[in-house]
């Protein structure tokens, strides 16, 4: 059973989170992650009848050492791509709270809609997906042990994946 | 209209190392491009390992138009346009799968996997047997031909063979797809995307421009991603190949210590030995640190080391004149040790295609471009091409075509426009 206590938890953890992300505190969204995390935003393809999620090709597979290297390469000053940083916005909606195999993990499930705008175009880029997370307590704290963002594109519609969804 | 002069002027001032930036973002220039270029030129679509089986097939585009790229129940791999017959409806609208027919959903004409036309609804009742369904098969495109597995598709009929067409372009394709005896595999499906860039700019820059490394990709060096020397790319050969077809094989140089063969694991290296048709290829791979290039006009390829070697082919599908579809494939040879393709494929994901360390920041300067590129000013601005002009070919170079002794330098650039205008401004690309 998911107490409101403890979902209220995962909703706090969730929006803390993206808060980070969107201000550009990257050192500090690396502490909210466990030391075998896996981060990853599988390749979709439109199949005949359903959309099928490639078992082998990703846009982002990651651990934490390459997530430490993506983040130590936008504190350089030539990170062009990010520089001057985009400007991010996480929606998150939807949360639902799950059991985990472990009694100190649950699963989390979540819509994501990200929107971006960089430098003085009015155009801003937008992608969504669903989250599905994996949280796992560690010494009292919740940390993001896993995430699986599945994306709502075959043809992903922004320039590049150089933000973290 | 383009006004009168405007393409014979650049004609002579690419010539003269010089190009206008208004070619990169102009509705006219990318109206003929279509119609003279992506309607003509021979335009990658698939890998033959994507398409193993008889019935599979990959949905693919020649310019802007829909193809099903299809090998048939008699194992003949086919493209057929996405339209049917009857009344031109889009026929398949997934990117990919397995079938026997494709049936269409508005009157449910229906064909075989050979394009054949096979069913009509009320066939009997409704056009009376005068309906010649040997007539109404699926089009096909008259040029459906393979090189070690890449397959190319050309819309023109007078066009040579994929052979002649790719020219001395085979000698250097041969270092990426002959290693191993059992191929190449495309490993999942191309990652797509699409950015507001002007597709000329990455076909130039994967043919020519190893003088980017350098600043583009400053923070790889900085992080240790990419060799110690932030001039690290210059060391090299620059060559053009023929028919616009051009590519840069960097060397390693005497300071850095990089392992021969780009540091493929051993089986590797020893299948190329027996597999390369000739012993001079196999002298060049031992010193190569890259490889990055372009099969005019659209189809580019990279092979580095960062520092795990990966293979990546890209297609830049023509959207507009501002509009690029970017689609990335990522390949291994199929007998390589798994722990090997694995360490592959992970620097592949982290350093190009979606969000590709490097990648990303190409991707910001090819926008910042085309994004200067569409209006007056830019119609009559003129840009540098003339890196290493003064360089003399080396003679003792084994492959074909003409190489410089240092590959940063931009005749590959001038090459690939030479080649491009040559497109634009022929009735007969061919004569």
């Amino acid at each position: 059973m998911i107490s409101p206590e403890l979902e209220r938890e995962v909703v706090t953890f969730l929006l803390r989170e993206a808060e980070l992300l969107d201000e550009g505190r990257y050192q500090e969204w690396l502490a909210l992650l466990t030391e075998d995390v896996r981060y990853i935003v599988p390749v979709q393809v439109t199949g005949e009848v359903e959309t099928e999620q490639e078992v082998s090709m990703n846009h982002l597979d990651e651990d934490r050492a390459s997530l430490e290297l993506r983040i130590r390469r936008l504190e350089t000053p030539y990170a062009w791509a990010e520089r001057p940083r985009s400007r991010t916005r996480h929606f998150l909606s939807n949360i639902r709270v799950y059991p985990g195999e472990r009694a100190d993990e649950v699963l989390v499930r979540s819509n994501l809609l990200l929107v971006r705008s960089r430098g003085d175009d009015s155009q801003a880029e937008w992608i969504s997906g669903e989250r599905q997370d994996l949280l796992r307590r560690v010494n009292g704290e919740w940390r993001l042990a896993r995430r699986v963002v599945v994306l709502d594109h075959s043809v992903v519609p922004v320039r590049s994946l150089s933000m973290l969804l | 209209m383009l006004e009168q002069g405007f393409l014979k002027e650049l004609g002579e001032k690419i010539e003269q190392g010089i190009a206008i930036l208004r070619i990169y973002n102009d509705p006219e220039i990318y109206e003929l491009e279509r119609k003279r270029i992506f309607a003509r030129a021979y335009i990658f679509v698939a890998h033959e390992s994507e398409i193993p089986q008889p019935g599979d097939y990959v949905v693919r585009y020649v310019g802007d138009e829909s193809y099903i790229v299809i090998r048939g129940e008699d194992g003949r791999i086919r493209a057929l346009f996405n339209a049917c017959r009857h009344r031109g409806m889009r026929l398949c609208r997934s990117e990919k799968g397995q079938a026997k027919t494709f049936l269409c959903p508005y009157h449910g004409w229906t064909y075989r996997n050979t394009g054949e036309l096979i069913g009509v609804p009320a066939e009997k009742e409704a056009y009376g047997g005068r309906l010649d369904k040997a007539k109404w098969g699926l089009y096909e495109a008259p040029h459906v031909e393979s090189y070690n597995g890449l397959i190319f598709v050309s819309l023109d009929p007078r066009a040579p063979s994929l052979k002649e067409y790719l020219g001395g372009m085979t000698w250097y394709l041969d270092l990426l797809t002959r290693r191993s005896s059992a191929g190449l595999e495309v490993i999942g499906a191309p990652q797509r995307w699409v950015v507001d860039v002007n597709w000329k700019l990455p076909a130039e820059n994967f043919s020519s421009d190893a003088y980017h490394t350098l600043m583009t990709h400053r923070s790889l060096v900085q992080l240790g991603m990419a060799p110690s020397d932030p001039q690290f790319a210059m060391y090299g050969t620059h060559i053009s190949a023929g028919n616009g077809h051009a590519l840069g094989i960097g060397f390693i140089p005497e300071h850095l210590p990089l392992p021969p063969f780009l540091g493929y694991p051993e089986p590797v290296i020893n299948a190329l030995k027996r597999n390369y048709p000739s012993e001079a290829q196999v002298q060049v791979a031992e010193k190569m640190q890259f490889w990055h290039g372009t099969v005019f006009p659209n189809l580019s390829l990279l092979n580095a080391a960062l520092p795990i070697p990966f293979l990546t082919f890209r297609v830049w599908r023509p959207m507009g004149p501002n509009r690029t579809e970017i689609w990335s494939w990522f390949l291994v040879e199929r007998d390589a040790p798994e722990d090997f393709k694995r360490r592959s494929y992970e620097t592949y994901v982290h350093t190009f295609g979606t969000s590709g360390v490097f990648e990303q920041d190409d991707v910001e300067i090819w926008r910042g471009i085309t994004a200067m590129a569409g209006g007056p000013t830019a119609e009559r601005f003129e840009l540098n091409f003339q890196l290493g002009m003064h360089f003399q070919p080396d003679p003792t170079w084994p492959g074909p075509g003409t190489a410089l002794p240092l590959d940063y330098a931009e005749r590959n650039e001038r090459v690939w426009l030479r080649e491009w205008y040559r497109y634009l401004v022929s009735e007969n690309p061919w004569q």
